[in-house]
Formats: structure tokens, sequence, C-alpha cells
């Protein structure tokens, strides 16, 4: 059970399902208790009133006087019964017709109450207690029929628990909107976690209940973090770059001016070694640049990041006019920190440029993968070369000037990133179509 | 040719002073950002080499400073740093051209020309005015067949009015031009020069303004 709303669901279900039907169990007996005690209050006022209507004569015959004796007794099998013994004499009540109550028997000042079935399957309550009157024992049972109490009760509980059920439902259903909506701030959390890895935040929202904020001000403290370091190691690393290739460049020079110009191997050893160098230390600097793919980066964004680009692109290349054609869709960023996207958007085209005649394509698909095409209309290259390309990330022919060393660089960057890099003929311009697909995100 | 050469590392600094002197050039050095945003505002430069790892004040800050200043000299960037996001954010803040370290200072002469001549307006590899060739890798000017060799000062003036012709040059304007910073400017000199000019190759190359200063070739 890991959902939350499920968990509270049940709980809630649970603990309103008790709650309610002790409700109901209460509510049913102490109406009962209640009803029966009235009952029997009255029982024992109409046997107060038959022993005041009694009379025993000086012969110890005892009567009623039929004044004194309500109407419903009367009325044969009416429910409504009387059986008054006095020592062994017994007077019963029209009612009771010639049927016999069985009456326990009682002490003097003892009531009881019994349920028992009379005349005609009858439930009765019958109320019994011993008197003294003259002198005599008296005994006086009185009984009413219960059928219409137990049917107005059976009545009374079904309405109650129709009630409770309706009052549990109505209750649940007020809960799962409470629930849901408390929960709708988490929900609206992990939602954002997913824009998050998705690039189009780089934040959590904080406005959420207390109970979950600690997490997303954590979740968002570890991102700031993040980022920093980020920053400060880009810029170590560009300050590692001052300090090297500064002294690098002079190195070169004085190689090149102090060397005798009769020692063309010592040269040549300086210039080779120091290309290494150089080559060594911005591979590694281009590998320790990368973000790759760290959450709450901001991405490169098509909107703003890549007009600069190609407005730079135009201006490094001024000696050509290049169409540049983008079909970028209804993808606003690229699955990649906002720098490697530039390193690797700036190569590619760099590289495009540098071929084309007169246009660049690009063109990016995003689904659940992320397509990336450049296309050129350059000389493009054949067979023997694309495949030579795809494993150097060389063209045959690099003598062109360029701004970077190039597709090389692409290559090993979709690498880190881990995605996939494939150099065919473009199929609407005629040149170079290098295409990019990476993983799904 | 005057330049404003803003780099931290003073033997590189020397050494591309040097260098691009005699390739006649006169070279103010700085070596922090606030003298580098200082004299590239004060100074009408002709272009400017700007390494961004520049201590007090870090280069892509003058470049944008300057260029919120109204100074559009060509700004030729200069930096260790190869990415490209930093480049984008070079040349969006109005630099002309990027070249990483380490380079050969050919390339950074190349480089620095071409910037020039764009930004003058002259197109084409040699420069050529009225018939009048000059060879700037030897120094020289030819004209139908015939060469002269040109001292370093005759070259810088020489280049100077060529990548302004018809125009009014005024005898300040060529002193900023040709001399560096701390060297001793007396703007008489400079009329020693143009007469040395006109012996060299003739009366008409340069015309005097009265009051005014020189104009090279005919008047636009």
């Amino acid at each position: 059970m890991t959902s939350l709303r499920t968990r509270l669901g049940l709980g809630l279900v649970s603990s309103l399902a008790v709650m309610i039907g002790l409700l109901w169990l209460t509510v049913g007996i102490s109406v009962r208790i209640l009803m029966e005690e009235q009952l029997a209050s009255r029982l024992a006022h109409d046997a107060e009133s038959l022993l005041g209507g009694m009379n025993i004569d000086d012969s110890g015959h005892a009567s009623l006087d039929a004044r004194r004796i309500q109407g419903i007794y009367q009325q044969p099998f009416s429910g409504h019964y009387f059986q008054v013994d006095v020592e062994g004499e017994v007077l019963r009540s029209r009612s009771l017709w010639d049927k016999v109550l069985p009456t326990p028997r009682v002490e003097l000042g003892e009531t009881r109450m019994d349920f028992i079935t009379g005349p005609q399957e009858q439930e009765l309550l019958l109320w019994t207690r011993g008197f003294r009157k003259h002198d005599r024992f008296v005994q006086i049972a009185v009984a009413e029929e219960l059928g219409a109490m137990l049917a107005g009760m059976r009545d009374f509980r079904l309405r109650l628990a129709a009630w409770s059920l309706a009052l549990l439902c109505m209750l649940l259903l007020i809960q799962r909107y409470i629930v849901i909506r408390s929960l709708r701030s988490v929900s609206a959390a992990a939602d954002d976690v997913v824009r998050l890895e998705q690039g189009d935040i780089s934040a959590l929202d904080e406005r959420v209940p207390d109970e979950v904020r600690p997490l997303v001000t954590a979740i968002n403290k570890l991102l700031q973090r993040q980022r920093q370091r980020l920053l400060r190691s880009r810029e170590a690393l560009g300050n590692l770059a001052h300090g090297i290739k500064t002294p690098l460049t002079v190195l070169q020079q004085l190689a090149s001016e102090k060397i005798p110009a009769d020692d063309e191997e010592a040269l040549a050893q300086l210039q080779r070694y120091s290309r290494q160098i150089n080559e060594q230390l911005d591979k590694s600097l281009r590998s320790a640049r990368l973000a790759g793919d760290s959450l709450g980066a901001n991405h490169f964004d098509l909107r703003t990041d890549l007009p600069p680009l190609v407005d730079t692109l135009n201006r490094l290349h001024r000696g050509k006019s290049i169409e540049f054609r983008q079909h970028t869709g209804q993808a606003g960023t690229l699955p990649m920190e906002q720098q490697d996207g530039m390193e690797l958007l700036g190569n590619l085209l760099d590289n495009a440029w540098k071929w084309a005649r007169s246009t660049v394509q690009l063109t990016i698909e995003r689904g659940p993968a992320c397509r990336i095409l450049v296309e050129d209309d350059g000389p493009g290259i054949d067979a023997a070369g694309l495949q030579l390309l795809a494993q150097r990330g060389m063209r045959q022919d690099e003598n062109i000037p360029g701004h970077g060393i190039g597709l090389s660089i692409v290559k090993s960057m979709v690498e880190e990133l881990g995605g996939t890099l494939q150099f065919q003929a473009s199929q609407s311009l005629g040149g170079l179509q290098v295409c990019i697909t990476l993983g799904s995100t | 040719m005057r330049l404003l050469l803003a780099e931290d590392d003073p033997d590189l600094s020397l050494r591309l002073k040097r260098y691009l002197g005699k390739q006649g050039f006169a070279v103010d050095a700085v070596h922090n950002g606030v003298d580098a945003e200082f004299n590239g505002r004060e100074t009408p430069y002709d272009a400017i080499v700007l390494d961004l790892g520049l201590p007090q004040r870090p280069g892509l800050e003058v470049l944008a400073n300057w260029r919120k200043a109204e100074v559009k000299t060509p700004v030729l960037i200069l930096t260790a740093r190869d990415s490209w996001q930093e480049k984008v954010q070079g040349l969006q803040q109005g630099a002309d051209d990027y070249l990483t370290k380490p380079f050969q200072e050919e390339e950074l002469l190349a480089r620095l020309q071409a910037l020039i001549r764009r930004n003058t307006g002259t197109v084409g590899k040699a420069l050529t005015v009225d018939g009048w060739v000059l060879d700037e890798e030897t120094q020289s000017v030819s004209r139908d067949e015939q060469r002269w060799e040109l001292t370093g000062i005759e070259f810088r003036l020489l280049r100077y009015c060529m990548l302004h012709p018809g125009r009014i040059l005024s005898k300040t304007q060529l002193t900023e031009h040709v001399y560096e910073q701390d060297a001793d400017k007396d703007s008489n000199v400079i009329e020693v020069y143009i007469k040395r000019l006109r012996e060299k190759l003739g009366k008409d190359i340069i015309t005097t303004r009265r009051g005014q200063g020189y104009v090279f070739g005919k008047p636009v």
C-alpha cells in the first residue's frame, strides 16, 4: 500500500464505518430501553389503578370495580391483559377471553418484567408485582402486546440504518474531496519533478503544504548547489585553460623563433608536443565542461539560444551568405543543458557553414527521443569518406579553416550524452546530413 | 594603424607588441581590464586585441562597456576558452572576430588585417588604390612594375592614407594612428614623413589642404 490516497481512503472508510455502526447500535438499544421503560411505567400505572379498584369483601372474595377498568381490557385479544391472583383466587381481564397468562410467582414488593407469548401468539411484555391489600397477598400481572412497538422499532432501525448509510456515503465523499484536494499539491510537486526532468523548469514550486515543503526545499537546495558547482567547475576549467594556454602560446612562438632554422627536428618535436598538450587539454576540458543530464539545469532553448548562435556563425563566416532553414516545429528546448547544447549545435552548424554553398538546414523532432538533423548543400562525402567520418569524426580533407575541430567534438559529445550519431548524404540539399538521436527522455 | 593590445601575460604581450610593431602597427599594450576600457574609450584605435581573462575587469565586461559607450573600434577577442558558449557571448557583446590560444603570430596578423580592411570597407587581399599596390608583408609599395621599399613610419603613414583614400586626414589624426601612446608625438614629424613619401613616390601622391590636412588620391 504505497498510495497515500488509498491509505487515507481505507483508514477513513473503516473508521467511519465502525463509528457509524456503533452509533446505530447504541441508538437502537437506547430507544428500545426507553420504550420498554415507558411501557413498564404505563403497565405499573394500570396495575395501581386495578389495585385501587379492587374490593375484598368480608368473606375474603375479591372483585374488581368494572368502572375503573379501561375499555381496552374488555375487548377480546386486544393485546392488553391483566390477571390478578389473590391468594389462589384469579381475576382475569375480559380481553383474555378464557386464556391464562403464564405468570411467574413473585414475592411481596417484588417486580418482574418478562417477555412471553400470549394468546394468539402475541408477543407480550408482562409486568408482575406482589402487593398486600387488606392483609391479603395480591399478585397483579399486566401485559401489553409488543408487536406494534417492535414493528416500530424495526422501522426505526431500518430508517436509522438508511440514514447512517447515507451519512457514511456523504462523509466519504467529503473526505475524498478533502484528501484529493490536500494531495493535489503533492501531485503538483510530482508533476513539477517531471517538468524538471524535461527541463521546462529549473526549481520546484515551494507553495506546497508544510508536510511536503521540507522535501521540496531540500530538492531545490540540492539543485541550486548542483548548478553552482557546475558554474564553479566551469569557471575553474576556464581559468585552467587560460593558465596553460597563454604560456603554451609563448612557448610555441618562442620555439619557431629561437630554434635555429637548421634544427628542423627539434622544432617539429616541440610543435608536435605542444599540439598534443593542447589537444589533450581541450579534450579533457570539453569533457569536464559537459553538464550531461543534470537535473534542474537550464536546457538549451531554441527560441532564445539559437538565434545568437546563428548570428555568431554568420559573423564568423562573414565571406559567405548562408540561408539558414530551421524546422524545429513544436520543439521548444533540446533535452540537454544550455551550454552543452550550445557546444553541440555550435560545432554541428559551424561544420555545416564551413562546407555549405548557400544553405544550411536544421531539423529537430522531439518525441520520446530527440532527433537533430543538420544538412548542408556542400560537396558532400562519398561512401568511403562517410565511413571514415563515422570512425574518426573527421573528414579526409580537413583543410578548410573552421572555428573548431567540428565533427570529432560532436562525436565525443554525443557519446558522452549517450546518443547515436549517423552520417549520410542529405536527401533534400545534396550535401552532408548529420543525424543525432538522443535517448528517450 | 594604431592597435590596443589588452593581454595580461607580460611575456606574450611584449612579444605581440614587438611582432605587430614590426608589421607596421603602433601598439599600446595594457595589462588589465580597467586600463583597457579607459584606453579603448579615449583613443581612436584602428583595432583592439582583447584577452578575455583580464584581471580587475573581465574582458567581456570591458567589451560590453565599450559598445555601450558607442566605441565602434573592431575588436578581436583573444582567449584560452574555446567553448561555443563563450564565442557566442563574445560576438554578441560586439566582438568582430575570435582567436583561441595557442595561436601563431601570423594568424593573429592575418585576422587583424582582415578586420581592419573590413572595417574601412576595403575588399581584396592586397591594398590597391589608384594603381598603387601596398604589400604589407614586405612593407613596400609598387606601381607599374616599379617597387619602392618603405621605412616603418613611412609604411604606417602610407597604409593609413591608402585605407582612407580621398578623405581629408588631419595631422593630429595621422599622428594618433601612426604612433603609439608613449612615442614622442610632434605633429611636425608627420610633415617630414609626408615630404619623404612625396620625394619617393612623386609629388602628387598626397595633396595638402591648407589648414585642414592631407588627402591621398583623388578627393571623393
